[in-house]
């Protein structure tokens, strides 16, 4: 099914009913959900032969799913944190799965044995967690808080190397050998990973709000080169770490809904994350508001943008091979707890993407 | 004298008290300062023009002259140059300029008009301007604000100088403030009439233009801690759908008792499976839970089981309950660790009755995952038929799972969980009922 071009089919678990829009695109719901918004949503590495998504929430627990080629997802197995989930990421050999949790730790869950070890801590929730693996050592950034970023060696209890952050980190992403943090107060820094990791570039943010997400692309020879930076106020930024001409970067607006009533009233969403296409190269947007949308950062053209969820979509990921596009919907807290609404669940949809996030042909 | 009539017909900017040696530039000053539209940039000729423009163009409401003193914002008078400047304020500029050198008091009306309406730290600014005798007294407390003003002048000599403060007497040659001396430099251009210097700016612009001051609240952001800062909308016409506290939605949602709680309790829970597990201790973090191993060892390693998350939940009740009393018996802080114990205690307790009552439903207490037997998870998995199959045969596919003849070989496991009712040994139920709680197996073989 994700393998051919069909777009998404009407497939529904068992649902008869299609009450109100908590599934306006018609994609496939993943069965048995966590119980409170997601917080982190990552597919296996390409190192496995099958797909694996796995979900961290503010349940506190990890879920492991597997997902079929015709969209039917099986449960696999779950693991309950020390508190909310802030972040999930793969080994890059698929065997383990790293958990950064409110609970300032971040714990290892070995899938070969199901058993879950703890190999890091901060001094406050960590927010961010990535594998990097690098040609002469391997090991585990995270980001927290307590404003530092740390490297662990997971066979130690220490870290190989902390580094001071400016503000708390807020996002992060890692594609050897470039690494890059959002923090707060607006701060970006991209880092080196070559040798030993090292501050690479402090960079004035592109954005005049909140970063929140932040996710490296890569160039036509898979070599990454630059970032897509997302903020509240419905930014994205493209920003390459070396631009050929200024005019390389550039922000597009996203995730703002024009409402009709009032001439040109505008309300501006979070963008709560950003994906590449692992083959195409174009990206994907989710956010606040509830909907997704595809770009081609090259053509600079909108590719598509779904229709409007229930709730805002909280993560988004693609699998290795670009198959599928995985999206949860769940609230983000962005009108405060006010409009939590217990009644709404959380769901994971998967996508049949491939044609969808194509370059259109000049 | 005659030299006091020049200055004062001197163009001026009625929008932000500048003066222009020539109506020409003043008016090329207006459209660039205050009638430019900040959209689009385009320059327009008066303060309704730009309304105007702003409104049918850009459907944006202006209420206020970008970059004008705050009594002298009103977009609706049409002012262009010196024309259309309401006769009062004229004559109230008139009588301003001429203040510092006239010797009679009739003039405190008119400045004392003026002055209330501009807040305090502009008043700072407005010092060169107010240098009548007679306005010293209300300027006694800024003493060192004076410090750039440089050489008194004479007519102060009676009534200003016993107002100042001893350690001004020596009038140091250089401010001490920095910052406003730069503002009033002008001042010190022509010192021996400090009431005329004000030939440039006497007040700074005000930024009443919202993406001015928006831009500022962010970069403010990246300087303070971010505790304080808030976020601002930029413009009228749009709203960030955020929080107005500059945190990430993650922090505003961590404080929430709800989840705090969360992360207390299961602490001492999950970092006790870390020492269950049979791998040599990768590492050992400093915890102050090592205390319970033991005890939970058994409970812990079924860890999916729902019977904790209730456990969990009841256990955080007490806790409330227990952290309050504790709270009031106490000394907060010195005692956390004690505090911690207690409660730890007191979560054991209350986890373990739980999963005894839970134990009848819920899956087998013990199970330990048997380390042994590698996951399936890892395996290939044995699905000949399943990944091409037609997408007609899964419609549904969660409830009937129509075994291929291929299935035969599948482990046993892969086939059963997905059937609705169907127990097997060490899993948990997968019935999709409304009011069964969302449950996983521990482990799927």
């Amino acid at each position: 099914m994700f393998g051919s071009s069909t777009l998404g089919g009407a497939t529904s678990f068992g649902q008869t009913t299609a009450a109100a829009t908590p599934n306006p695109m018609k994609d496939y719901e993943v069965v048995s959900p966590p119980e409170d918004s997601v917080s982190s949503l990552e597919f296996s590495p390409s190192t496995l032969p099958q797909n694996y998504i796995v979900a961290g929430s503010w349940d506190s627990s990890v879920r492991c799913w597997e997902v079929e080629q015709s969209g039917k997802t099986i449960p696999k197995s779950i693991k309950t944190m020390g508190g909310p989930v802030l972040d999930v990421c793969w080994s890059d050999d698929g065997t383990k799965v790293f958990i950064a949790s409110c609970d300032k730790q971040v714990k290892c869950w070995d899938l070969a044995s199901d058993q879950v070890v703890q190999v890091a801590a901060h001094d406050a929730p960590v927010k961010t967690c990535h594998w990097i693996k690098g040609l002469n050592y391997t090991c585990l950034m995270t980001g927290s808080w307590d404003k530092t970023l740390k490297f662990w060696d997971i066979r130690s209890p220490n870290p190989m190397m902390t580094i001071n952050l400016p503000e708390r980190c807020y996002c992060a992403d890692v594609d050897y050998p470039l690494a890059v943090v959002g923090t707060a107060g607006r701060g970006l820094i991209a880092y080196t990973l070559e040798g030993t990791p090292k501050e690479f570039k402090r960079n004035e943010s592109p954005l005049k709000y909140q970063h929140r997400a932040i996710s490296i692309f890569k160039d036509k020879k898979n070599a990454p080169t630059g970032y897509a930076l997302g903020s509240i106020e419905g930014r994205v930024a493209i920003q390459y770490v070396n631009p050929v001409s200024p005019k390389d970067n550039f922000t597009f607006k996203c995730h703002r809904l024009t409402l009709n009533g009032a001439a040109g009233y505008q309300d501006i969403y979070a963008v709560n994350d950003i994906a590449f296409h692992p083959v195409h190269g174009t990206l994907a947007t989710v956010g606040s508001d509830g909907t997704f949308s595809f770009w081609d950062k090259d053509a600079r053209t909108k590719l598509k943008s779904s229709e409007t969820m229930d709730q805002p979509i909280t993560k988004c990921c693609f699998n290795a091979t670009g198959q599928i596009f995985a999206y949860a919907v769940g609230y983000d807290w962005s009108k405060g707890h006010e409009y939590f609404n217990p009644a709404k669940k959380p769901a994971i949809f998967l996508r049949s993407c491939y044609e969808e996030l194509k370059p259109r042909s000049t | 004298m005659g030299r006091k009539k020049k200055k004062a017909s001197k163009p001026w900017c009625w929008y932000c008290n500048r003066e222009f040696d020539d109506e020409k530039i003043l008016v090329q000053h207006q459209k660039a300062k205050h009638f430019k539209c900040h959209i689009c940039h385009k320059k327009l000729y008066t303060g309704p023009g730009l309304s105007i423009h702003c409104m049918q163009v850009h459907k944006e409401a202006i209420d206020k002259v970008p970059n004008s003193l705050p009594n002298r914002s009103n977009i609706e008078i049409e002012i262009f140059g010196m024309d259309g400047i309401p006769p009062e304020e004229l004559r109230e500029h008139e009588r301003q300029k001429n203040g510092g050198r006239s010797d009679s008091e009739d003039d405190e009306p008119a400045t004392k008009k003026a002055k209330p309406e501009v807040p305090a730290t502009q008043a700072n600014m407005m010092m060169p301007n107010m240098m009548a005798p007679h306005m010293m007294g209300q300027f006694t407390s800024m003493g060192p604000m004076m410090t750039p003003m440089g050489p008194m002048p004479p007519y102060m000599n009676a009534a200003g100088m016993q107002l100042m403060p001893p350690h001004m007497m020596g009038a140091p040659p250089r401010p001490l403030f920095p910052a406003v001396s730069t503002s009033t430099v002008p001042s010190q251009a022509k010192p021996t009439f400090p009431a005329y210097s004000n030939a440039t700016i006497s007040a700074p612009p005000t930024t009443n233009n919202p993406a001015a001051a928006g831009a500022a609240a962010a970069t403010s952001n990246a300087t303070t801690d971010g505790q304080k800062s808030l976020i601002t909308t930029s413009g009228t016409t749009s709203k960030i759908m955020h929080p107005p506290e500059d945190l990430s939605l993650e922090e505003i949602r961590a404080r929430k008792p709800k989840y705090q709680r969360k992360a207390i309790i299961a602490t001492s829970s999950s970092s006790s499976t870390m020492p269950m597990t049979s791998r040599a201790p990768i590492c050992s973090q400093p915890s102050n839970n090592h205390m319970l191993h033991t005890s939970y060892a058994p409970v812990t390693s079924v860890a999916t089981s729902t019977a904790i998350s209730q456990a969990q939940e009841h256990a955080a009740a007490m806790a409330a309950v227990v952290q309050a009393q504790a709270h009031a018996a106490q000394a907060a802080a010195v005692q956390q660790q004690q505090q911690q114990k207690q409660l730890d205690d007191l979560n054991r307790a209350v986890m373990l009755q739980r999963l005894q009552a839970a134990r009848p439903t819920g899956p087998p207490l013990g199970m330990v995952p048997v380390a042994s037997s590698p996951m399936s998870l890892m395996q290939p998995m044995m699905r000949p038929a399943m990944a091409l199959a037609p997408h007609g045969a899964l419609l549904g596919g969660n409830m009937l799972r129509h075994g291929p003849p291929g299935m035969g070989g599948m482990p046993a496991g892969l086939l059963a969980a997905p059937l609705p009712g169907m127990v097997a040994p060490g899993m948990g139920v997968m019935i999709p009922g409304p009011h069964m709680p969302m449950m996983m197996p521990p482990r799927f073989r």
